[in-house]
């Protein structure tokens, strides 16, 4: 009854609440439409430059050369600056020496990282909370303050200038976040799983085993390809710790000063794409990484 | 829930990181100090015989001149290993500066080894020379031994050389000099010590030691070096407005997503592309943006606003090389603090920022005394990470100026180090000036940020 | 005046509705309680009032004003939620001056009525600590505190109850019921727990599937519910249905419990009658029933299953036909479990359902 009685009441004043109404509308869109703007500036702000590589990267060698630039479109699309990068000096050899790095970093920091998660994640321990903040201190430790002492010493054993020197180092470096990384996964896991699998009649390596391993494995691997994507870029110390055996990021900063805008351009971009398809691989996972670290 | 029983496997579990990090950290740490502050070459004790076995008298510090009375030895061993400190001779092939070929004996210290075969070397090239007001070119001789024998050629620094053979020499020289008191003493010491005057044979001074000791002499070096002032100002410099607007655009990034608009996914994504780039490719690509015929020159001569390129990489436009340096900054390593805000923010009750909203707050009211509040403890973690990273910042600015208009601490680090110069100590100085300065604010910032709950509780 | 009209409002999550075109009407100073199962769109419909989640289609008007789009903030209103939402790094002082620093209100008037609400709620003590040491229930005050600071007309409440303990509960219950007949504020208060709705609300609306199937006050939704599902759910234990047949013999409309015989009061009776052989559904309270040792006259003949003593009462459980009945004695009653009692029901407490629509028949 009431209801129907505010009704009328409510198309009394109906100009004026159809105005209030309308305006509250229109700001709220207005309100949504400059999220959106903001949103996409920053999406262009991201992508631009992304873009513009790419087209240099993807065109004539001429056309890296060609000014003023068109913006857009591509202005012809062709492989010869890739294939010119790709086929000169050391760039070849630089992958290579690039893949095996990071490969034998990842493998290495996650079999060293791994256990060390799970001991952080799992236990309690006297030195528990010294041991993260360790190292978390040297997750943000200066990379540049390791890598001279460790060629000097490199130097004098005899590993200087060796592919897995420099993946020695880069282990050292990407091990703290690893195991931060690892630890978080495990801790995702409830520990009350383990024990209902050990209840049920599995040894603790078989729940380990059968139970903890399958629900961490996307969560160790993002972790690890991460890993791989800091290996892959890291220049300073690969630099220092190279001469001949250069990965590809220490060849192309070695041959910056000589170079053509072609190779500079085309070896620019030729890093930055293994990264767009990694960090979409993991991107699920990217604030498991740094949830923990604040705690 | 956590194993509450206290037993050996955590450390067990522990023991690899823990034993690596030791390998691969603490020890290159205490290794980086000791490279800045201890040279292993300080003085140079002189023995009263010219052999090892003889007793010091004294100990000439490095650099300084002394006087050479006789000399001893020169006894020819054909093993580069002879278990004893003695001066290494190649006999090297090489077309000489006027391009005629040359070929003689020359010292191995003037020579950087490029190739070995079987631990023997056999291509190299004529190092430069650093001293000031030295002889920009090397001398070959006809004789192995004899820095003040007959000249066979001149070399310049970096001309490539065959290594043929090498022989060991032993030669003592005994000289007379000051030592640290002041006073003048007498005693043999090793030729591979002492580099003789070209001019006069009689006099010479104490090229290295074989003795140790801490010093700041590579502090000094450091602050007097030209470039020293000029990398510091712009490695703070570049910390000082490069963070500020990171933590804003990464501020506004998170809330956009905290927005949760439509293909909120897709936004999250891009914005944490850079969080995976290549500091190398971010800065070629900023490169390309500023370069003379880049993309901005592109642009504003498609609109008409220009005729002519502008020049924003040079050494009169170093204000425009740090803005393309902040901008690639800013770019690359935004997402870093995005991530961390963005968790951060997940972990705050949607019900906190609700009620302030119900209970008035706007945007900036929410901002300033809810989320700001909220996120203190992952802001101190982002501004240390980030600070720490921004004094590093090196191949950013390698791509955009070259390293040499714009210099970094960083940079300085590598120059020291890589290229032909090689000088561990200066390069762990600076190194050991960035590791300083990375402490200091991080206790600064652990102290500024300090949360209020941790004020309350204290 | 703060009149709450809720006007057709519709929110949908995707393709669910939460709150299916519910309209309602609160009155100023009027205590509503909004409650239902979890899921059945209470709280969306309380966020839709607040501002926290926009509606698809309807409208809210609070005062007059039509809020339906605008932000929370300029509706003027204050709110528990069921976390109680309290800001863990300002002190309890702080947060209950939130709103009133929010709204810019004068220094010293906000210190009087911060102080106040303080008062009211026995918190005047902690207000220079931080909420991070305090108890559930004095959260919750803080969290009521700063509420009532605002003094704004209308207030909502989500759950707030739902995280203290059992005892804090019945104590906090009576004490925000004391309250709130204080401040006068119109209030609309979500709850799963139908105690609570009783013990608190001048009206109830119960919600099922973001429809609301009855709004009255506490005893009528309780004594009339107006379907099944409400008498099902309100109550404890919830009401009997029993399955009856409608037997018309000699124009005299009769309902046939197994061999037993239910004559219906006239009005039902009228009603009835379209239902000749078919089902209907008779609802009766546990404690309506009339139960007796030895065959009374009107009463049936069951067997007891079970025996629950709950000390003011006892309940019996007893399956007549398929159905299970619960009927509430007085714990002196000797019944015993596998021995046979009569029941009667008395005829004005019956409530006569549509097997069907499952709706009451008036």
């Amino acid at each position: 009854m009431t209801a129907e009685i505010k009704l009328t009441n409510a198309g009394v004043a109906s100009a004026e609440m159809q105005a209030m109404r309308r305006r509250a509308l229109r700001r709220l869109r207005i309100n949504r439409g400059i999220t959106y703007a903001i949103a996409i500036s920053l999406a262009v702000w991201i992508i631009l430059p992304i873009y513009l590589i790419g087209s240099m990267a993807l065109t004539t060698p001429a056309g890296v050369r060609g000014f003023p630039k068109a913006i857009f479109p591509f202005t012809d699309i062709s492989l010869d600056t890739m294939s010119f990068f790709l086929q000169s000096q050391g760039i070849l050899r630089g992958i290579v020496n690039s893949i095996v790095v990071a490969l034998i970093t990842l493998v290495l920091s996650t079999l060293i990282a791994a256990p060390a998660g799970y001991a952080i994640s799992r236990y309690v321990f006297r030195g528990r909370d010294f041991y993260r903040l360790a190292i978390l201190g040297v997750r943000a430790f200066p990379v540049i303050v390791l890598a001279v002492p460790l060629a000097v010493l490199f130097m004098r054993m005899g590993l200087f200038d060796k592919t897995y020197s420099v993946a020695l180092m880069h282990t050292a470096l990407t091990l703290p976040t690893t195991v931060l990384v690892i630890g978080s996964v495990f801790a995702s896991i409830p520990y009350e799983l383990e024990e209902a699998a050990t209840v049920h009649g599995a040894t603790a390596l078989q729940a380990f085993r059968r139970v903890v391993v399958p629900l961490a494995l996307p969560g160790i691997a993002a972790a690890a390809i991460f890993t791989f994507v800091m290996s892959w870029n890291e220049v300073f110390a690969a630099s220092i710790l190279t001469l001949e055996n250069r990965t590809l990021p220490a060849q192309v900063l070695n041959a910056l000063n000589k170079s053509s805008p072609e190779y500079q351009f085309a070896g620019g971009f030729f890093m930055l794409i293994p990264s767009l398809i990694f960090i979409f691989f993991i991107r699920r996972y990217l604030f498991n990484m740094w949830g923990q670290v604040t705690k | 829930m956590k194993r509450k029983k206290r037993n050996w496997t955590p450390y067990i579990l522990l023991a690899p990181s823990l034993i690596y990090l030791a390998v691969f950290f603490a020890w290159p740490m205490v290794r980086s100090l000791s490279l800045a502050f201890y040279k292993d070459d300080a003085q140079l004790s002189l023995r009263a015989e010219a052999s090892f076995t003889s007793p010091v008298v004294g100990a000439i510090p490095q650099a300084a001149t002394v006087t050479i009375l006789d000399t001893q030895g020169n006894h020819l061993e054909t093993a580069v290993d002879s278990g004893t400190i003695t001066e290494v001779w190649y006999r090297i092939s090489s077309s000489g500066a006027d391009g005629a070929a040359a070929e003689g004996w020359i010292l191995s210290d003037r020579v950087r080894v490029d190739e070995e075969s079987g631990g023997v070397p056999t291509l190299g090239r004529i190092r430069a020379v650093r001293r000031s007001g030295a002889d920009p070119q090397s001398s070959v001789y006809v004789q192995p031994g004899s820095s003040h024998g007959e000249v066979a050629a001149r070399l310049d620094a970096q001309t490539e050389v065959n290594i043929l053979e090498l022989v060991t020499l032993e030669v003592w020289y005994q000289v007379s000099g000051t030592d640290r008191e002041g006073q003048t003493i007498e005693g043999w010491a090793q030729s591979a010590f002492i580099t003789r005057g070209e001019q006069d044979p009689s006099s010479g001074f104490i090229k290295k030691g074989d003795t140790g000791e801490w010093t700041l002499d590579f502090i000094r070096a450091m602050v007097a070096d030209r470039f020293f002032m000029s990398a510091l100002t712009t490695t703070l410099l570049l910390t000082v407005i490069t963070i500020p607007i990171q933590f804003v655009v990464a501020l506004v990034m998170a809330l956009v997503i905290q927005a949760r608009l439509k293909g909120n996914t897709l936004f999250l994504y891009l914005f944490a592309i850079p969080l995976g780039v290549s500091e190398l490719a971010v800065g070629i690509v900023f490169y390309l943006l500023f370069t003379e015929s880049g993309y901005i020159n592109s642009f504003l001569m498609g609109l008409g606003l220009i005729d002519q390129s502008i020049t924003f990489i040079s050494i009169q436009t170093r204000h425009w090389i740090i803005i393309a340096i902040v901008l690639a900054e800013v770019w690359r390593a935004t997402s870093i603090v995005m991530v961390i805000l963005v968790s951060g923010l997940q972990a705050v009750p949607t019900e906190l920022l609700e009620a302030a909203e119900l209970y008035g707050a706007g945007l900036w009211q929410r901002v300033r005394h809810v989320i700001l509040p909220l996120l203190k403890p992952s802001i101190q973690v982002a501004l240390i990470l980030r600070t720490i990273l921004a004094l590093q910042v090196f191949a950013v600015v390698m791509a955009i100026s070259g390293g040499d208009i714009v210099t970094t601490l960083s940079r300085e680090t590598y120059r020291w180090y890589s290229e032909e110069i090689r000088n561990p100590n200066m390069a762990a100085a600076y190194a050991g000036l960035i590791m300083l300065i990375s402490i200091f604010t991080a206790i600064f910032y652990l102290r500024a940020v300090r949360t209020q709950e941790e004020a309350a509780i204290t | 005046m703060a009149e709450i009209v809720i006007e057709n409002a519709v929110k949908k999550f995707g393709h669910f509705f939460a709150v299916n075109n519910v309209s309602l009407t609160i009155q100023d100073q009027e205590f509503m309680v909004l409650l239902g199962p979890s899921g059945c769109g209470k709280t969306t419909l309380l966020r839709a009032i607040a501002g926290l989640g926009m509606l698809d289609s309807g409208r809210i008007m609070i005062g007059g004003r039509d809020v339906t789009y605008m932000p929370p903030r300029e509706r003027n209103l204050a709110m528990v939620f069921q976390s109680y939402a309290i800001f863990p790094h300002m002190t309890v002082y702080d947060n209950v001056a939130f709103g009133l620093k929010m709204r810019k209100a004068d220094p010293a008037e906000t210190d009087r009525r911060v102080k106040q609400a303080a008062e009211l709620l026995h918190i005047e003590q902690m207000l220079d600590r931080h909420p991070s040491r305090m108890s559930g229930g004095q959260r919750q005050r803080v969290a009521v505190a700063r509420a009532i600071a605002v003094q704004s007309e209308v207030l909502l409440m989500d759950e707030p109850l739902s995280n203290l303990d059992a005892l804090l509960r019945l104590e906090m219950r009576a004490e925000l019921k004391r309250l709130l007949v204080e401040l006068k504020v119109t209030t609309i208060y979500v709850t799963h727990d139908q105690i609570e709705a009783m013990s608190m609300g001048d009206r109830i609306a119960v919600m099922r599937d973001g429809v609301i199937q009855q709004v009255d006050k506490p005893n009528t939704v309780y004594d009339t519910p107006s379907d099944r599902f409400v008498g099902g759910f309100i109550g404890n234990p919830p009401m009997n249905f029993i399955d009856g047949q409608v037997q018309i013999k000699n124009g005299a409309v009769k309902v046939q419990i197994g061999e037993f015989t239910i004559h219906p009061p006239e009005v039902i009776a009228s009603v009835l009658k379209a239902f000749d052989g078919q089902q209907v559904v008779i609802g009766i309270r546990a404690e309506n029933i009339e139960t007796f040792t030895t065959p009374t006259e009107g009463a049936m003949k069951v067997q007891v299953l079970v025996v629950e003593p709950l000390g003011s009462q006892n309940l019996l459980t007893i399956k007549i036909n398929e159905s299970m009945l619960k009927v509430a004695t007085h714990p002196d009653f000797p019944a015993t479990a596998d021995h046979d009692i009569w029941l009667r029901f008395p005829i004005d407490k019956v409530r006569w359902i549509n097997r069907e629509s499952q709706k009451a028949l008036v």
